[in-house]
């Protein structure tokens, strides 16, 4: 069987401080995979290195059976990752924004249609006319989030769709990559510390702490072996933080 | 040119227009407030010019004979006088106060006595300065004037009565002033006619220009491409990037070929703005007006115009690589404007040192310690390209080359490693690197 993604005893270390330390997981093709943790678990470091900008200091990483360090720039054709808190080009328009953004992606044929697609997915209206300098903290989600989105990606990799933001614009991220997911079959992986989220989007996830993967299954699955009512109890148990 | 590059380029530049903070500065400042420093200037010379055709000056004459009557006579007809009546000096000093005139003329008692025995008659000079302003010592400079020029006349008649009582022809001019001096300069094997103090002057006051301008240019694009990859990684922007399929040398050329766009148009608006300054400022100045580097063979030659070009961009882009590469290092704006600050002390030095001097004029290990920095070689190679040393331009260009290479060659690496996104400076002060030793 081919998985989108299949990380092999990944290890990664900053100097003295081991971020990851021998994770492994596969992520089967239209899943949606989540990596629930706290901060500093390792989570951003596993999406940085499946998003060719970190490299592993050992173990290996696949994405559709293509070597993420032998071959990254056709790991780059496949995916669109979105950075936790990331920010746009605040000069310029949201559409311009998107215009931009699918510029590496296709031709000025193409762009036409990914650059409307990006809109539609945004929701954001009359406002993509508007400087991104003026936009709210979920505006600007829902921008970078439509924008990773339009380019139809094999794999999205989201860092922390949600994080900091209200209820409303937590809400319609949510419902966005619930829908798109739905709609065209694409798989994500995805992080959060927000184990309700994860639940509600999920249909695999791997829990880490400390970069050592701690437990992993489909969500009801979790639960019912620790006797949880939630994912964060499931959590408090298997790290035994309580 | 690809179509990632190209739209790299376009954002980059809409960017960087689009904040007001470099549109203000880099390009709408030199365009606004040279030419209103050029008119403040001008305003003030012209008035300080006014006021001198309209200067007056106080005369106490304590002498009262024949001698000091001539020069009074002199000084009324070539100015305004106002006569000072007296009992003593103290007491025409005072009055002196209450007039409007900035200098007083005290002609000394005894003063036709020298004169008529062949001795020096003594004057003195008293300047009031009330406001401290260019007008009020440029009024006694006028008053000086005629007093030399009375004493000029005075001599050359007593010199032509000596003559007649001695029966020698002569010219009492050739007397006073045996030795007729003129001068030529030779510049690149041509002799001009003209004193090497004037061609001096002239190359000074255009060839400082080209530090100053420089230095500014060079200080604004490091700062702005600093600022600019400090914002990117601030907002993930470039994290972002690097996932995209775009090659990581084609991110880094659209940064510095949009910087460099930007700060070209910021060097022109430079040049227009302090073009209009210069001529509006020192328009007044007859002795700079008069002559051109052109007439003097100095000009820039089509050649040298394209040398000039190219050090400049050779430059820009040796400058905007190196602050692209101390930038990746920080993960915010203010850390990465402090650590660029320290790149304008290799940029100023050379600038302000060869503003004043030259490299043969400076002790060897100086000389050398220069030579080692790029940005001396782009000011001696503007000047070298003035005054036509194409290969001295040509040396220069493959020098600030050599060192452009390898910086890039420094960034392309930092690009291509996971360094451009881990790599961490949060704060640089000499304060705290002491602190920390």
């Amino acid at each position: 069987m081919e998985y989108a993604i299949e990380a092999r005893g990944l290890v990664k270390s900053f100097g003295n401080v081991l971020a990851l330390n021998g994770c492994s997981f596969t992520v089967g093709e239209g899943e949606v995979f989540g990596l629930i943790g706290p901060n500093g678990a390792g989570k951003t470091t596993t999406l940085r290195i499946v998003g060719t900008i970190l490299k592993p200091t050992s173990g290996s990483v696949e994405v559709f059976d293509v070597d993420v360090v032998r071959s990254p720039d056709e790991v780059r054709e496949m995916i669109s990752y979105l950075p936790e808190e990331a920010g746009a080009y605040q000069n310029l328009s949201g559409d311009e924004y998107l215009r931009f953004m699918a510029g590496f992606y296709t031709d000025s044929g193409g762009e036409k249609e990914m650059v409307e697609e990006g809109e539609r997915i945004s929701g954001l209206g009359e406002r993509l006319r508007d400087r991104v300098k003026g936009y709210s903290k979920g505006m600007k989600r829902r921008l970078l989030l439509a924008r990773a989105l339009m380019v139809k990606p094999r794999l999205a990799i989201l860092d922390e769709p949600t994080s900091g933001l209200d209820v409303v614009h937590a809400y319609h991220v949510r419902r966005m990559i619930k829908d798109y997911v739905k709609e065209h079959g694409v798989t994500v992986l995805l992080s959060s510390h927000n184990m309700l989220e994860v639940e509600f989007l999920c249909d695999q996830v791997v829990l880490i702490n400390e970069g050592t993967i701690v437990a992993e299954g489909r969500p009801d699955e979790l639960k019912g072996r620790y006797g949880a009512e939630n994912l964060e109890q499931v959590f408090m148990e298997v790290t035994r933080l309580e | 040119m690809s179509n990632s590059l190209l739209n790299l380029i376009v954002k980059e530049i809409k960017e960087l227009v689009r904040d007001p903070k470099i549109l203000l500065g880099v390009i709408l400042m030199p365009l606004l407030i040279f030419p209103i420093m050029g008119s403040a200037i001008s305003i003030s010379q012209k008035s300080v010019e006014k006021a001198l055709i309209s200067a007056s000056f106080a005369v106490y004459d304590e002498d009262g004979g024949p001698a000091a009557e001539a020069l009074l006579s002199f000084l009324e007809a070539n100015n305004t006088v106002i006569p000072i009546d007296a009992p003593a000096l103290e007491d025409a000093l005072r009055a002196f106060q209450e007039t409007d005139a900035s200098s007083l003329l005290y002609i000394r008692d005894g003063y036709s006595e020298n004169v008529s025995r062949g001795l020096k008659g003594r004057v003195k000079l008293y300047a009031n300065l009330r406001s401290l302003t260019i007008a009020e010592t440029g009024s006694t400079e006028v008053i000086n004037s005629l007093l030399n020029v009375y004493g000029y006349y005075f001599s050359l008649a007593r010199i032509r009565q000596l003559l007649t009582e001695a029966g020698e022809s002569a010219d009492p001019d050739a007397v006073r002033s045996p030795l007729s001096i003129s001068y030529a300069s030779v510049i690149k094997g041509n002799v001009l006619e003209v004193h090497p103090q004037a061609i001096f002057g002239l190359i000074m006051s255009q060839s400082i220009m080209l530090p100053i301008m420089m230095m500014i240019m060079l200080m604004f694009a490091i700062q702005m491409a600093a600022t600019s990859i400090a914002i990117e990684k601030e907002q993930k922007t470039l994290e972002t990037l690097m996932t995209l399929p775009v090659g990581r040398m084609t991110i880094l050329t659209g940064k510095l070929a949009g910087s460099i766009v930007v700060a070209v148009a910021g060097a022109a608006a430079y040049m227009v703005g302090f073009g209009y300054y210069m001529n509006s400022a020192f328009g007044f100045a007859p002795e700079m007006t008069s002559m051109s580097l052109g007439d003097a063979g100095l000009g820039l030659q089509p050649l040298g115009f394209l040398l000039l070009g190219i050090v400049i961009f050779v430059t820009l882009v040796s400058g905007l690589a190196l602050a692209i590469s101390l930038a990746v290092f920080t993960d915010n704006v203010r850390s990465a404007q402090s650590l660029t600050g320290f790149l304008t002390i290799p940029v100023i030095i050379p600038a302000i040192i060869l503003m004043f001097t030259d490299l043969e004029m400076l002790p060897p290990a100086v000389r050398w310690a220069l030579l080692v920095i790029p940005y001396t070689h782009s000011i001696v190679a503007s000047k070298a390209a003035f005054l036509g040393n194409y290969a001295v331009v040509a040396g220069s260009i493959a020098y600030i080359t050599a060192f452009t290479v390898a910086v890039l060659y420094t960034a392309a690496r930092i690009f291509s490693t996971e360094r451009v996104i881990t790599a961490r400076i949060r704060s640089f002060s000499l304060r705290e690197l002491l602190h920390k030793r």
